[in-house]
């Protein structure tokens, strides 16, 4: 029963990692690491009911907390970045070349 | 019964919500799908009897966090113009589908492996917003301290890089 | 059977700490305030005086024990022990190792006091006096070590001092050039010691590579072997006393102060050699073969540095083919067999040498560095202490009768003739002669006779009373000195002889007292010779000939350094210069480069992955954790 969340979990962790694969817009990247995140939740979450502690719950909340301090700063610099360069381009920023 | 229809409803909504912001072109479409996601993962988690946790995810993650990226997307004021073209999209999905399957199905495999026990009564207090309390301040002390110091830290940095009118030319 | 005696690691000690505390005096005030002269020369002075009051106190020592018994044993500390190799930092004091000391430490004290004057007012006063302690210590470690090691220890400190100090005024690149020949020269004689002593401790030494066991020991060793360490051995002593071939350096060496020549090249380390072979005097006793060879390179040298001798006209080169000559003279007694007569010809020789070297510094310093005889003359009333105790050095060179000289040369040939090297001891009379000849012709044309430069004559003055008065004891010792071994003819007891018996192994040669008389006559009567041959062309004053034909060759030494340099050194140095112009830029360089080459292509290469698209170094994270479960799946399985 519980490994129909795991597999579930494990689809959105996947579907995730396409995101950040194949998008070049900026934003469509971001939201796909939310999407992971949220998969990790899942899954904690599903382990928690699987051996009736807590702590699961609790690194739920973490988890959140920390997706939301990410969320905060990361379109903090993605609004700087189109300021700087007007482009919602990832392939544009390439200082680090060579 | 009613609970296994729920289940199958709520993780069909968020398989597709999940495409949906990896296939769509405008960000904006792509963050409606991603709150169909995340409302649709809130109910997986109530069925889950995490009370507090789903009540957090809809708070939290589909209230503010969304909403803060729709509107940041609003405020940029995207036109199709502003967007990239994708146009290799499809061929990096696939070098993706096919980068992507070794580690799910390693992963599947392992969960697989977990021995399949009966769905057991858990008590009513469980998930609840007293035993998630109990815990979190006792045994979780410490990382409860040092992500309110996260918080302050990305709180700082969100004023610095706001703050000065950087004119980069 | 030997006693301990803790004092004897002492008597090397005090110079070596002179030596530092001098040397650092000088080092850390010489640029800014350097420190009064006498203190220098007092500080010097005391290390080597108080290693003769030490001698004195082992000699007294060793004659209250009995004959067999007289051997005073420390051992420092152990060296170094590795399987049967087991070497002590040891000193062992005999009979042999007492009287070396002996001479050594006065005659050095002498020297050191005698250079307070000659090196009055030198920039590097300080830094003399180091050196000379330093060189007056190694010298004591080498006489008194207790096995070959040690001794080696200090016979390289020698070889170290003698290019410092030949070098000493480095301001002029010939006295270096000359250092650098000195100390190339050892070396090429060292590599033989150290094959000489290598296969002696494979032959005999497992059980203790210390004289007093390799004695023990050396009648079991393999004639082969035995014959190859004594030539060995020689080929070593060779290079540190100057015979044939590798005495080349030795006159060059005159390029140091006089002082110098006087200690290192005169009296003490040029007699290293000789120490050596009376002190290894239980191998070349069983291989009378050796000794042979021995001998006769030693007469051989006599004779051609005589020859060289003869037409010098630098007053420190005439004394330094001399000293050359009369090393040849000791090799020829040692090799003989005769080890005690050898061993007392370094003794007196060690008197009048060092007094004939510090009264040509005398001169030399009177004249303000005038070196060439033929511009020097008539100096007896002006020089006249000089004059006189030079003339007593003279006499004593040449072997004249009643002069200490006279036995110890007399005492060599004669163990030449009763051992039945007849040939040896003709060309040793023949050799005495020459000297007798080249001495007196020095000392005509430097003291007697008209002056030749009158400038230089008249500024010329006696020397200070700190540089006469060693010349003055020197004097009483080269005259005297003959009275320690008395033939039996005289009235004596050959005392030197007896008291060294307990430390070598010597077989005395008889023959009947007419032959000695016979051989002794002979002698004088080259001498004589010599002495009225100087006469009759020098007495009066002469000028400077021509030199045609034989006498040419002769000053120019028979042209043997040019041929070594013709012959050894500018091929080595082609060779060198090969090596550094084609070896290796292309073969060693151009692997270093390659290397280098390669991780250039390498790198440039890699760089191809780092394109700056922060997705895809997303992309390359996903494609590694692919390939990772990959493998981890596999494995489970």
């Amino acid at each position: 029963m519980i490994q129909d969340y795991l597999i579930l979990s494990v689809i959105l962790f996947s579907l995730g990692i396409l995101g950040v694969f194949s998008r070049r817009n900026v934003f469509a990247v971001f939201m796909s690491i939310e999407l992971m995140l949220n998969a990790a939740n899942l899954a904690f979450l599903a382990f928690s009911r699987l051996h009736e502690s807590m702590d699961g719950h609790v690194l739920a909340m973490m988890v959140m907390a920390v997706a939301a301090s990410e969320a905060a700063l990361a379109l903090a610099v993605v609004i700087l970045l189109h300021k700087h360069k007007g482009k919602l381009d990832t392939n544009v920023f390439s200082v680090l070349k060579g | 019964m009613f609970a296994e229809g729920l289940f199958i409803a709520f993780s069909a909504l968020s398989v597709l919500g999940a495409l949906g912001l990896v296939l769509f072109r405008h960000p904006m479409n792509g963050a409606m799908s991603l709150i169909v996601t995340m409302i649709s993962l809130a109910g997986l988690y109530a069925l889950l009897s995490a009370k507090l946790i789903f009540v957090l995810q809809l708070i939290v993650y589909a209230g503010a966090i969304m909403s803060l990226i729709l509107f940041i997307i609003m405020f940029l004021n995207i036109q199709d113009s502003d967007l990239p073209e994708e146009k290799g999209r499809f061929y990096y999905l696939l070098g993706g589908l096919v980068a992507i399957i070794p580690i799910a199905s390693f992963l599947i495999k392992l969960v697989k492996s977990i021995p399949e026990s009966g769905t057991t009564i858990v008590g009513n207090g469980f998930g609840g917003v007293k035993e998630v309390g109990l815990v979190l301040f006792q045994d979780w002390l410490l990382p409860f301290e040092i992500v309110s110091i996260l918080l302050l830290v990305a709180l700082i940095g969100a004023v610095v890089l706001a703050g000065k009118r950087r004119m980069i030319k | 059977m030997e006693h301990t005696a803790t004092y004897l690691g002492l008597i090397p000690l005090f110079p070596l700490i002179g030596a530092v505390v001098i040397g650092l005096l000088h080092m850390l005030t010489c640029k800014n305030d350097p420190l009064p002269e006498k203190l220098y020369g007092a500080l010097a002075c005391i290390g080597p005086l108080l290693s003769f009051f030490l001698a004195v106190v082992v000699f007294v020592h060793l004659k209250g024990m009995p004959a067999e018994d007289r051997f005073l044993v420390h051992n420092v500390f152990t060296w170094f022990a590795v399987g049967d190799l087991h070497i002590d930092m040891g000193f062992l004091a005999d009979p042999l190792s007492s009287l070396m000391l002996l001479f050594v430490t006065f005659i050095g004290s002498l020297i050191h006091i005698y250079s307070i004057g000659y090196m009055a007012k030198d920039q590097n006063f300080g830094k003399f006096f180091s050196y000379m302690n330093l060189f007056l210590g190694s010298m004591l470690i080498l006489v008194l070590g207790s096995g070959p090691v040690v001794m080696f220890v200090g016979w390289e400190g020698v070889g170290l001092c003698s290019y410092l100090l030949i070098s000493f005024w480095s301001e002029d690149t010939n006295n270096v050039l000359a250092g650098n020949k000195a100390f190339i020269v050892n070396r090429i004689g060292d590599l033989g010691f150290v094959l000489g002593m290598s296969y002696l401790f494979w032959a005999i030494g497992t059980s203790g590579f210390d004289y007093l066991s390799l004695k023990a020991n050396a009648p079991s060793i393999d004639p082969a072997i035995g014959i190859a360490v004594c030539l060995l051995l020689f080929v070593g002593a060779c290079g540190k006393s100057a015979q044939i071939p590798l005495y080349v350096w030795l006159p060059d060496a005159m390029a140091g102060p006089t002082p110098v020549s006087a200690l290192i090249h005169a009296a003490t380390m040029v007699t290293a050699g000789v120490y050596m072979v009376a002190r290894f005097s239980f191998l070349y006793s069983e291989f009378p073969i050796a000794g042979s060879v021995v001998a006769w390179v030693g007469i051989l040298t006599a004779l051609l540095s005589a020859i060289f001798g003869m037409f010098q006209k630098d007053i420190k080169k005439i004394l330094a083919y001399s000293t050359v000559s009369q090393l040849g003279y000791m090799f020829a007694g040692v090799g003989v067999a005769a080890y005690s007569a050898g061993i007392f010809h370094v003794f007196t020789h060690a008197f009048f040498k060092a007094l004939l070297f510090l009264g040509a510094g005398s001169v030399i310093y009177a004249l303000h560095h005038e070196q060439d005889i033929w511009k020097m003359g008539g100096l007896k009333e002006k020089l006249p202490t000089t004059y006189k105790t030079m003339l007593i050095g003279a006499l004593a060179l040449a072997g004249f009768p009643l002069f200490s000289g006279f036995f110890s040369k007399d005492e060599i040939l004669f163990s030449a003739l009763a051992t039945g090297h007849t040939g040896i001891w003709m060309i040793g009379v023949f050799v005495a002669g020459m000297t007798a000849y080249y001495t007196f012709r020095m000392i005509f044309l430097v003291f007697h006779g008209k002056p030749r430069v009158q400038d230089s004559f008249d500024h010329a003055h006696e020397p200070p009373a700190v540089m006469t008065v060693p010349l003055i004891i020197l004097a009483v010792g080269a005259a005297l000195a003959g009275v320690l071994n008395l033939p039996a003819i005289f009235g004596g007891n050959l005392n030197v002889s007896h008291w060294l018996a307990p430390s070598l192994i010597e077989h005395h040669p008889h023959m009947g007292i007419g032959s000695e008389i016979l051989a002794m006559i002979a002698s004088v009567v080259a001498v004589v010779i010599g002495i009225y041959i100087a006469f009759k062309k020098f007495g009066q004053g002469a000028e400077e000939p021509e030199f045609k034909g034989f006498a040419k060759w002769g000053y120019y030494k028979f042209y043997v350094d040019e041929i070594y340099n013709a012959v050894f050194v500018q091929p080595y140095k082609g060779f060198g210069s090969v090596i550094s112009r084609f070896l290796e830029p292309n073969v060693t360089d151009s692997h270093v480069r390659f290397s280098s080459w390669i991780y250039r292509k390498a790198g440039t290469a890699f760089k191809v992955f780092q394109v700056g698209y922060v997705r895809v170094y997303a992309i390359y994270m996903v494609i590694g954790l692919s390939l990772m479960s990959l493998f981890i799946s596999q494995s489970i399985n």
